[in-house]
């Protein structure tokens, strides 16, 4: 126990002082790429994760959340840290307006409709020239400020990057581990057996649906004013499926598999920039071998060794994953 | 707690692994000369990538074979771009830390120049694009430079082309990105501003739209004398055969970027008389354009496109810059700023004080199955 | 110009609805989405182009080449990527699936370059015009060779015993094997004969548009899946209908609603049809079991 203590203050001082130990831009920009994906991937987890919705438009809340900072910024004097909440509600708002009436459709429905919505919001912002200058993007956006210090180095934008990672990681970590999070498996598990029991499960996914918006669109503002311009081919359909791809690939459910996730397929391709014309073919062999050979990702429910109140399960974990997949598929 | 340490053990391997990806090229940097390269290698764009990623190796090979830049050899480093911006960024930040690294040839879409350019200009590493037409390239920093000449030039210029062919009704087709846009809305402007009429204004998505059936047969209906294009060229090839597959027979003007073997491959007779502006003619009668053609098709067994050609005169550029002022990122910068009257093959390049390079275009037109110089 | 904008609609529809019968016969037994889908399709078109062009061979033989070739890809694809993961979580087969659609379009840039290609030409192109309508000889022969092969599968699903037992196992994996059916081999099938199908609409798309490329599978996927979980993701009239039914709209939105938003009108219809009928038009209605 002591010397995973240990560990673990050395793991977060190693973190916390990357900048110092890491002078490299590029591998601080990756660092920062990861922080933005753990944010999304989390985000995501609580609506495919704990709430069993199959969602396939994620990217359109990051845009969302993107298109609102970057819009803020540029035609308002307000500061940026007003613009990242507004961004996250605003965003949040969105995600209960378009979850609400396709709430009660069930796995792949939901997936495809949510697929749809991702790419009606990305044709807006494509075609919607008056506002978001349509596929010219919007260029210049400003960095934040504190106490009249502007944010321009790697390391500053690191340093905000993690703080909104631990807000996010903090958040979800709550929300999940509570009786919502007991809801939202109950309601993940088997709908009609919530219902029996008061868990209304259209509330239940609704919440879900909100807060990972909420959170995606956080995500959202720190990349338009860290990248400092969007445009629209940043929220396509596939970045919805790279998002997915960490959450399954870390393991459903899971605050720790989500951040693995995120991890692993960032520095994946970077890993594989030597082989140039061969990279993205074996990006591609990569997902499947990892998905063939951990099909319940890289931390899965199988490995937790807490139940919802933190006490301590027994030394060997139920076999509780087949079970949920079992009736997950029973649609 | 084991499981602690491998994850501890994972984390600073594949650290280990990224620092020295970013610096092993920082070491060797006695020996040789980089230059970035920063292109849609894969993707929807990466036909285009690809041959930026040849014209430029091409300029390479022979600046080497006539022994290099002050005895040294010069290598260059291609990064894969994807058409994302968030993925030009990435490759940004990689290029411009890496001090071996001495300018940047690249990128190629409008939205991956401007996500890289604050990188490269912090960095104060010349980005040199060889496609991306965007106005606001034009602000995007001191250290960003294109030998491409603006969507708003060449569309002003098709305009005028048009005016003085006689073409009143004209159609417009563009692609729905910064690049399409751009061209469509000043060229629209330009003609009602010449007296002419635009009487459709319709668009396609870059990479997915292969059906342009539904916006030909809406066009059709306004009897338009001109359709223009403002695209690339495998949609233009599509388009044309599309149109004449429904009986809507036009001519047909473009821009530039049309100059591909593609255009003519794809739509075979359907493109004979198209007419557009060129700042590359490999017909031409210039030894400089000659002598690039024929080492082009020595070395990939195809003739080079626009955009291979842009890439050419962008290397070759850097590589004289090295050579006159000096193998180091600022007077590679220094170079540029005060460059005139540069002879390249696709024209003469005079930067001015924004990094914009100010060209004249040539009038071309598609006769036999050819590219040549447009005669009344 | 309605009739012509149905017409050219039709025509794209078909090719939608070959595609998508891929998607719904393989969702009807293993209740995954294959979203490789798209990218077996591009890979048929891309063989049939090459039996095409450098072997010289009649058309219908390179069609029925290509159809056998991208067959057998498909079961490999179901035997390397989906069939180790056959009791996981539905989700995780799609991750697999999108892994194997990245490798294959870079695949196919590696093997063919990145340009696009021009299908070589193997039908005199005529059009006929009456009342100001205008339909090409492409257009009839797509719209034949969809008949064609829709009546085929048809016939080879109620008719044949392969096509029993295909169905036998769409009800219930498990009551099929109890019945003594070969479970892994008619998965298989399925994968091949959905693979074969995408084979033969992907030449179609090459005669049409005569434009072939490494991308093309993402958007013709994409329509192909929408068109299946229109028509009711399962149900192969549903499949059929599915396409021809968002080949016309989308048609009818570019030409009469604006050409922009073209994909989004698809998926509104999409979108509206399912909070109407959750399940798709022809699609069955689902059981909650308590």
């Amino acid at each position: 126990m002591k010397s995973t203590r240990l560990l673990k203050i050395v793991a977060a001082l190693l973190i916390l002082a990357l900048p110092l130990w890491l002078r490299n831009e590029y591998m601080l920009h990756i660092a920062i790429s990861i922080g933005i994906y753990i944010m999304l991937a989390l985000s995501l987890n609580t609506i495919v994760g704990y709430a069993g919705q199959f969602a396939l438009g994620h990217a359109a809340f990051y845009g969302i959340g993107s298109y609102v900072t970057a819009l803020l910024l540029l035609n308002t004097d307000l500061s940026f840290w007003l613009v990242l909440p507004i961004a996250g509600l605003v965003t949040g708002l969105f995600g209960f307006i378009l979850g609400s009436p396709v709430i009660r459709l069930r796995g792949d429905y939901l997936g495809i409709v949510t697929l749809g919505f991702g790419e009606i919001i990305r044709l807006i912002f494509v075609n919607w020239v008056d506002v978001t200058r349509g596929p010219m993007g919007l260029p210049g956006i400003r960095s934040p400020e504190l106490f009249g210090y502007t944010f321009t180095s790697s390391a500053d934008f690191y340093y905000l990057v993690l703080v909104l990672v631990a807000i996010t990681v903090l958040v979800i970590y709550r929300v999940v581990h509570s009786g919502m999070g007991l809801s939202l498996l109950t309601v993940r598990e088997d709908e009609v057996v919530a219902e029996s029991i008061g868990i209304r499960p259209t509330k239940y996914k609704l919440i879900a649906f909100t807060m990972g918006a909420l959170f995606a669109g956080v995500a959202g503002a720190f990349y338009a004013t860290y990248i400092s311009f969007i445009s629209p081919d940043s929220f396509l359909y596939t970045d919805s499926v790279m998002i997915l791809a960490m959450v399954v690939l870390g393991g459903m459910a899971s605050v720790t598999g989500s951040i693995l996730g995120a991890i692993v397929l960032v520095v994946t391709p970077e890993l594989l920039r030597f082989a140039s014309d061969y990279r993205m073919m074996l990006v591609g062999l990569a997902i499947v071998l990892m998905m063939v050979f951990k099909p319940q990702g890289f931390w899965g429910e199988s490995r937790r060794k807490r139940n919802f109140y933190g006490k301590e399960l027994a030394d060997k974990p139920q076999k509780s994953a087949a079970a949920v997949s079992d009736s997950n598929s029973a649609t | 707690m084991k499981k602690m340490m491998t994850l501890l053990a994972a984390f600073s391997l594949i650290a280990g692994v990224l620092t020295g990806c970013g610096n092993s090229s920082g070491g060797s940097g006695g020996d040789t000369l980089k230059i970035g390269l920063a292109a849609p290698l894969s993707g929807a764009s990466a036909q285009d990538g690809q041959a930026i990623k040849k014209g430029a190796e091409l300029a390479v090979k022979l600046a080497n074979d006539a022994g290099g830049v002050n005895g040294k050899k010069i290598e260059l480093v291609a990064e894969d771009d994807k058409t994302d911006p968030k993925e030009a960024a990435i490759v940004a930040n990689k290029l411009a830390t890496d001090s071996s690294i001495l300018a940047v040839v690249g990128h190629f879409n409008s939205s991956a120049t401007l996500a890289g350019a604050p990188i490269y200009n912090k960095n104060k590493v010349v980005e040199i694009s060889p496609g991306s037409s965007s106005p606001a390239v034009t602000d995007a920093g001191p250290y960003t430079f294109r030998v491409i000449t603006t969507d708003a030039y060449q569309g002003e210029y098709v305009a005028k082309w048009t005016a003085e062919e006689g073409f009143k009704k004209v159609a417009v087709i563009y692609e729905n990105t910064d690049y399409g846009l751009g061209l469509a809305d000043v060229y629209k402007k330009a003609v009602e501003a010449n007296g002419g009429q635009v009487v459709a204004m319709e668009s396609y998505i870059l990479g997915q739209t292969k059906d342009f059936s539904p916006i030909l047969t809406k066009i059709k209906q306004q009897n338009p004398d001109l359709l223009f294009v403002g695209g690339l060229y495998n949609e233009a090839a599509l388009i044309a055969k599309q149109s004449k597959t429904l009986g809507l027979n036009v001519p047909f003007m473009g821009v530039d970027a049309l100059y591909s073997n593609a255009l003519i491959d794809l739509g075979g007779d359907a493109v004979e008389g198209f007419m557009l502006p060129g700042f590359f003619n490999s017909s031409s009668e210039k030894e400089n354009v000659k002598a690039f053609v024929k080492s082009y098709e020595e070395a990939y067994k195809e003739s080079p496109s626009t955009y291979a050609a842009y890439a050419f005169d962008a290397t070759q550029i850097l590589i004289k810059a090295m050579k006159e002022k000096g193998a180091d990122r600022q007077s590679i910068a220094d170079y540029l700023t005060t460059l005139k009257g540069y002879e390249g093959v696709t024209g003469v390049h005079d930067f001015d004080e924004n990094g914009d390079v100010m060209k004249e275009p040539e009038k071309l037109i598609v006769k036999d199955g050819k590219f040549q110089s447009y005669t009344k | 110009m309605l009739s012509q904008q149905i017409i050219n609609g039709i025509t794209i529809g078909a090719i939608y609805a070959l595609i998508a019968l891929g998607y719904t016969m393989v969702y009807g037994i293993l209740k995954i989405v294959n979203f490789a889908h798209g990218d077996i399709f591009m890979m048929g078109t891309f063989f049939g182009l090459f039996i095409l062009k450098y072997f010289n061979a009649p058309f219908f033989l390179a069609f029925i080449l290509s159809a056998l070739f991208t067959a057998l890809l498909g079961m490999v694809v179901e035997r390397l990527a989906y069939r180790p993961l056959r009791f996981t979580d539905r989700i995780v087969p799609l991750i697999s699936a999108m892994g194997v659609s990245i490798f294959l379009v870079n695949l196919a840039q590696l093997v063919w370059g990145t340009e696009t290609h021009p299908f070589p030409k193997v039908f005199p192109i005529k059009t006929y015009t009456f009342n100001g309508m205008t339909i090409s000889s492409i257009q009839i022969l797509i719209l034949v060779l969809s008949v064609i092969l829709m009546i085929g599968l048809h016939l080879f699903v109620t008719k044949t015993r392969i096509g029993t037992a295909m169905r036998a196992t769409s009800m219930s994996i498990t009551n099929a094997k109890l019945m003594g059916i070969n479970t892994n081999f008619i998965i298989a099938i399925t994968f091949a004969v959905g693979s074969a199908l995408a084979a033969a609409a992907g030449i179609l798309v090459g005669i049409y548009y005569d434009a072939v490329y490494p991308t093309m599978g993402y958007t013709a996927g994409l329509k192909a899946f929408t068109a299946a979980v229109l028509g009711g993701i399962g149900n192969i009239p549903g499949a059929m209908a599915g396409g021809l039914l968002l080949g016309i709209t989308e048609n009818l939105g570019a030409a009469y609603i604006s050409s922009q938003y073209r994909d989004a009108i698809a998926f509104i219809i999409l979108i509206v049809v399912l909070m109407v009928k959750p399940t798709g038009i022809f699609g069955k209605k689902e059981i909650n079991k308590v």
